[in-house]
């Protein structure tokens, strides 16, 4: 109980943390700029980890409603950004914002969704949840519907369905029988109703849980198991590999077959059968603590507070900005873990991620896009 | 011996009640509870009237009724040759020879059939099944159905298209669009359509689908209301734009052009933010179209077809011409088929600025300038459809269990097709005819069945005040299942449905002259008789619960909130609302009295089927039946929930909905049940 205890008020430490730091990190943005010749040739072989450079940032100067960006998502040309002060969206070289007047639950947008079938935008913000259907607005709150609560930290679509991670549980909605399920400590196997993250795959939703570690819900049998820190230590990893870092998650994504969480002390890797952890003293993992992960088939991104590192079980590489000025440095560390003989080089970049508090991150073809504290950037794959 | 003295005492007991009926003390008791119950003195004194044509069931209710077709929508042969004809309450699909008017086939499908489509090669019909949920694909030429489509909730419209391999049916009750694959009968998607969208078209190029609505979209209360007119891109699949019409509702079908430049929708333009005195004034109601450009960017011109001091009611459908010249409009409430010269419609388009075009709107005048004709038709004319030479245009008229047919050319009416329908008008389809037709209401402006669109309601809020104007704005309530939940009228001063028609109905609603009393027999007959609700099959398909509905079954019985405190039994769910109406049919103080209300309590609801009778409580005020604890009653005065955990909320709302209509529950003890669920 004094654990559980202990857990909480460190879980609410964090997150003020968290909160605080947006506002304390400065920011210039820089103008379009190339990895030079020499340094991309410079940049050691990555095998099958893709490379970006070429980083162009974009600001409120460019017509973003806000320079915190807490989320994006590549939806086709198109490319929807949450931020502080409502969503925005680029298309064919322009941004258009959406806020509250428009029909927006609330100006902060924290995740962005978007369903494969109908092509609806579930949008999720710190007061409600809204669904963007051809220009139509339609809002869910506690107040008037299912919702299990208004802060919505992460939102998927899976299929006809739509999963949430609130404040108060995690909700699933069922867009046909227009029925919501809550899960939280009275019917899940959570510690608390705080969840964080939540992704789909392999017929199986993953929850991330705020001092409940991974739930994992079976949506053929509807049964759930959950996966928590086994040595149950808050400080440390007592026991490498032995399953989920830390009992506090801040993201879940499955891809290929691998779960891959993020929690504020490291990360973790899943096959189903076997965990693998990842730390920053033992790998090319730039921070333990991850704001969010996603994977992209073998690739698993981790945006952290001090850049962004992707790393497909092989190869890390990563980008950090420098302290000043505009350019930054690719890191890149072959091997998994020092352990087990990885090396690193760093490499200069002419161009950086725009803020080394990475919230998010998307992808399309040749591009990624990265939500930070302090603007959105654009990199293009380089190698 | 025993038969004849049976029938000896039986006759006996006749003359005894004749006779005391007509003289003597039970007379005057009689004209005590004829005077009570219509709240009139000068009602015949007719038992008949009100006992024998109000039976719900048995013999005589069997005896005095009969089983009409009501022809709804219907389809014509790709050659012309044969017409289908989806009979309603019939639950059949007729095929009529339209050489010889004859009735050649009856198919029967399943329950309140709504639409019938015919394949380019005139071998097989789809049929929507809106209470079934189902499609049935139809082999015309051995009559057999083979194949059978689950739907969402209440199939309506559909479009066949991409080489009539892909089927969209429109779910009118959940609110969605299904798309299936022909090839393996599956449904591949669904989207999110408005607010009980019904009628499908599409574009001439195959490229886009327009899809109508009924219910008003979300909306900050007591603002303008506005629909939605949904366009899908047929190679995507995927909704492209949400067309908005504002300022009304009740759009039940939409057409194209030949040329696709233009969609045309129905619709009805309310003025209930303003006090329904105002059909004194006339335009409380207008009725008309939206034309609506199809190109990027196109406008949206509203047109009414009525004309100043005379109404063309409930427009449902519209057909247009294979030449593009006319268009017609089916006004179901004034039994009219109204004929519009769309070459003048485009003439004034053309001619017109902007903020004319925006006037038209209002102008009752403005239909002079492209209604060409309004023909007369059998009682309430819905779906039509055109031959495919164009020349004729067939009408369901469905209270007359008949199809006129229009000559395009004369714009009369050439001939009509006897569908073979029940010969007698009972009382209570007398009443339904009466219910449907706004002659009744001052210049024709509504009829019963604008507020009340297929007896439930039109989810709109009223201020229906005589004096006090601007007070007491009411929910439109159901006239569904009422027969056994006397009072009537959210405050409950009603204690009859021939009270609420009567003197009351003219003095409030129709400002003209009252109801001749055969024909507010025939109506509260109708009433009292005839509509039953639509089964729930979208929350509770077999009757069995789901764990979430039957936790929150046990929240509605609950007798102690979640820390063991006793409720006091005046305010547990199941108190104010008992099985098998849901209803104890008293006044009660739910806190939910406003400031522009008189001080009173409001009569309880019935809660069956009231997952789709939103907005909630008197005044309309709950857009979702979440909103009426978490934002209206904040002092427990609404049932005990403040204890409740937001799942817990959830689960008795799934209760909630799966309500169905109370012969469900007619056997359902509460004591029982309460019993049942507090057992520890």
């Amino acid at each position: 109980m004094d654990s559980l205890k202990q857990n909480r008020m460190k879980g609410v430490n964090l997150i003020i943390i968290v909160l605080l730091s947006f506002g304390l990190f400065g920011f210039s943005p820089g103008k379009r700029d190339t990895v030079s010749k020499k340094n991309k040739n410079s940049i050691p072989d990555t095998g099958e980890m893709p490379v970006y450079g070429n980083w162009k940032t974009f600001t409120k100067k460019d017509g973003l409603p806000a320079d915190k960006i807490y989320c994006v998502r590549v939806d086709g040309d198109r490319v929807l950004v949450g931020t502080s002060n409502g969503m925005a969206v680029y298309e064919n070289g322009t941004w258009k914002t959406y806020s509250v007047k428009d029909g927006l639950a609330h100006k902060g947008v924290l995740s962005i969704d978007v369903s494969e079938i109908t092509g609806d935008v579930w949008i999720g913000t710190l007061g409600g949840l809204t669904r963007w259907s051809s220009g139509s607005f339609h809002t869910f709150t506690q107040l008037n519907s299912g919702l299990p609560n208004d802060i919505i930290y992460s939102v998927i679509c899976d299929g006809k369905d739509v999963w949430v991670a609130t404040g108060g549980g995690a909700g699933h909605y069922d867009t046909y029988s227009d029925q919501w399920d809550i899960y939280m400590e009275r019917n899940a196997p959570m510690h608390e109703p705080w969840t964080y993250g939540v992704c789909a795959g392999d017929s199986k939703i993953f929850i991330a849980a705020w001092g409940g570690g991974v739930i994992e819900f079976n949506t053929k049998t509807k049964k759930f198991r959950d996966y928590v820190d086994p040595d149950e230590q808050m400080e440390l990893d007592v026991f490498p590999d032995d399953g989920v870092v830390h009992d506090i998650t801040t993201g879940v994504s499955y891809a290929k077959g691998i779960l891959w969480v993020g929690t504020y002390f490291g990360l973790s890797w899943y096959d189903g059968a076997h965990w693998k952890s990842y730390f920053d003293h033992d790998s090319g993992l730039l921070s333990n603590f991850i704001n969010y992960l996603k994977a992209d088939g073998n690739v698993a991104w981790m945006c952290t507070d001090k850049g962004l590192s992707s790393f497909n079980g092989k190869t890390w590489v990563s980008y950090q900005k420098n302290e000043t000025g505009k350019t930054g440095k690719i890191i890149v560390t072959k091997g998994p873990r020092i352990a087990e003989g990885a090396k690193t080089k760093e490499v200069a970049a002419t161009s950086s991620i725009c803020h080394n508090f990475v919230l998010g991150i998307d992808f399309n073809d040749n591009e990624i896009w990265v939500a930070t504290s302090k603007g959105l950037c654009r990199g293009e794959k380089i190698k | 011996m025993m038969k004849k003295r049976k029938l000896f005492f039986l006759l006996l007991i006749i003359v005894v009640i004749v006779i005391g009926f007509s003289i003597g003390p039970a007379r005057k008791k009689a004209r005590q509870h004829v005077n009570y119950m219509t709240a009139v003195d000068d009602h015949p004194l007719n038992c008949l009237s009100c006992h024998l044509y109000t039976q719900r069931s048995g013999f005589l209710a069997k005896m005095i009724n009969a089983s009409y077709l009501s022809p709804y929508n219907l389809a014509v042969a790709p050659n012309g040759e044969k017409l289908f004809v989806v009979a309603q309450e019939g639950n059949a699909l007729l095929t009529i020879d339209t050489k010889t008017n004859r009735v050649v086939d009856k198919i029967a499908v399943g329950t309140q059939p709504h639409t019938v489509l015919i394949s380019k090669d005139g071998t097989r019909a789809f049929v929507s099944n809106e209470w079934d949920d189902t499609v049935y694909i139809i082999d015309l030429g051995t009559s057999e159905i083979t194949d059978t489509i689950k739907t969402g909730n209440g199939p309506a419209g559909m479009v066949l298209c991409n080489n009539e391999t892909t089927l969209y049916v429109v779910n009118s009750f959940s609110n969605e669009i299904s798309i299936f694959d022909l090839n393996t009968k599956k449904e591949r998607k669904r989207l999110v359509a408005g607010n009980n969208p019904v009628g499908a078209a599409l574009s001439p190029d195959g490229k886009q689908i327009y899809i109508s609505s009924r219910r008003i979209l979300p909306h900050k209360y007591r603002t303008p209301i506005s629909i939605e007119i949904t366009v899908i891109d047929t190679k995507t699949e995927r909704v492209t734009e949400r067309k908005i019409l504002n300022d009304a509702y009740l759009s039940e079908n939409v057409s194209f052009t030949p040329e696709g430049d233009l969609a045309i929708a129905t619709l009805i333009r309310p003025k209930n933010l303003i006090p329904s005195i105002q059909v004194e004034q006339g335009f409380m109601m207008t009725y008309g179209i939206a034309v609506m450009e199809t190109k990027k960017n196109g406008r949206i011109v509203q047109l009414l077809t009525d004309q100043p001091n005379s109404y063309c009611s409930d427009p449902f459908d519209i057909v247009i011409t294979p030449d593009g010249k006319k268009a017609f409009v089916s006004s179901s409430g004034a039994d009219i088929i109204t004929v519009i010269d769309l070459t003048k419609v485009r003439k004034l388009l053309a001619e017109s600025s902007s903020e004319q075009l925006k006037q038209y709107a209002n102008n009752l005048g403005v239909s002079s300038k492209y209604v060409i004709k309004r023909i007369s038709t059998g009682a309430n004319p819905k779906g039509m459809k055109a031959s495919p030479d164009g020349k004729y245009i067939y009408v369901a008229e469905r209270l007359n269990d008949k199809i006129s047919v229009i000559n395009t050319e004369t714009l009369d009416i050439e001939r009509t097709i006897d569908l073979g329908g029940p010969k007698r008008i009972t009382v209570a389809r007398k009443g339904r005819r009466l219910f449907n037709n706004a002659g009744h209401t001052f210049q024709k402006q509504y009829a019963c069945y604008t507020c009340h669109p297929d007896v439930g309601e039109d989810g709109l809020v009223y201020n229906m005040a005589g004096v006090g104007m601007g007070r007491n704005v009411t929910n439109t309530q159901t006239l569904r299942d009422i027969g056994d939940i006397a009072p009537y009228k959210w405050n409950g001063h009603n204690q009859s449905v021939y009270k609420q028609d009567g003197m009351r109905f003219s003095t409030f609603l129709t400002r003209t002259e009252p109801f001749a009393y055969d024909d507010l027999d025939a109506l509260v007959a109708y009433i009292i008789t005839g509509i039953k609700n639509p089964p729930n099959l979208r929350y509770n398909p077999t009757g069995k619960l789901t764990d979430a509905q039957e936790r929150g079954k046990k929240i509605f019985y609950r007798t102690h909130t979640n820390d063991g405190k006793e409720i006091p039994p005046h305010n547990r769910c199941y108190t104010c609302h008992p099985p098998p109406d849901f209803t104890n049919k008293r006044l009660e103080d739910v806190g939910s009295l406003a400031e522009t209300d008189d001080t009173i309590k409001f009569d309880t609801p019935q809660l069956n089927n009231l997952f789709n009778a939103g907005p909630y409580l008197h005044d309309g005020r709950a857009q979702t039946l979440e909103e009426i604890w978490t934002t209206y009653d904040h002092g427990d005065y609404h049932g005990v929930t403040s204890d409740m955990t937001k799942d817990q909320l959830n689960d008795m709302i799934e209760y909630l909905k799966s309500l169905r209509d109370a012969k469900f529950y007619e056997n359902v003890n509460v004591e029982e049940e309460v019993k049942k669920y507090n057992a520890k």
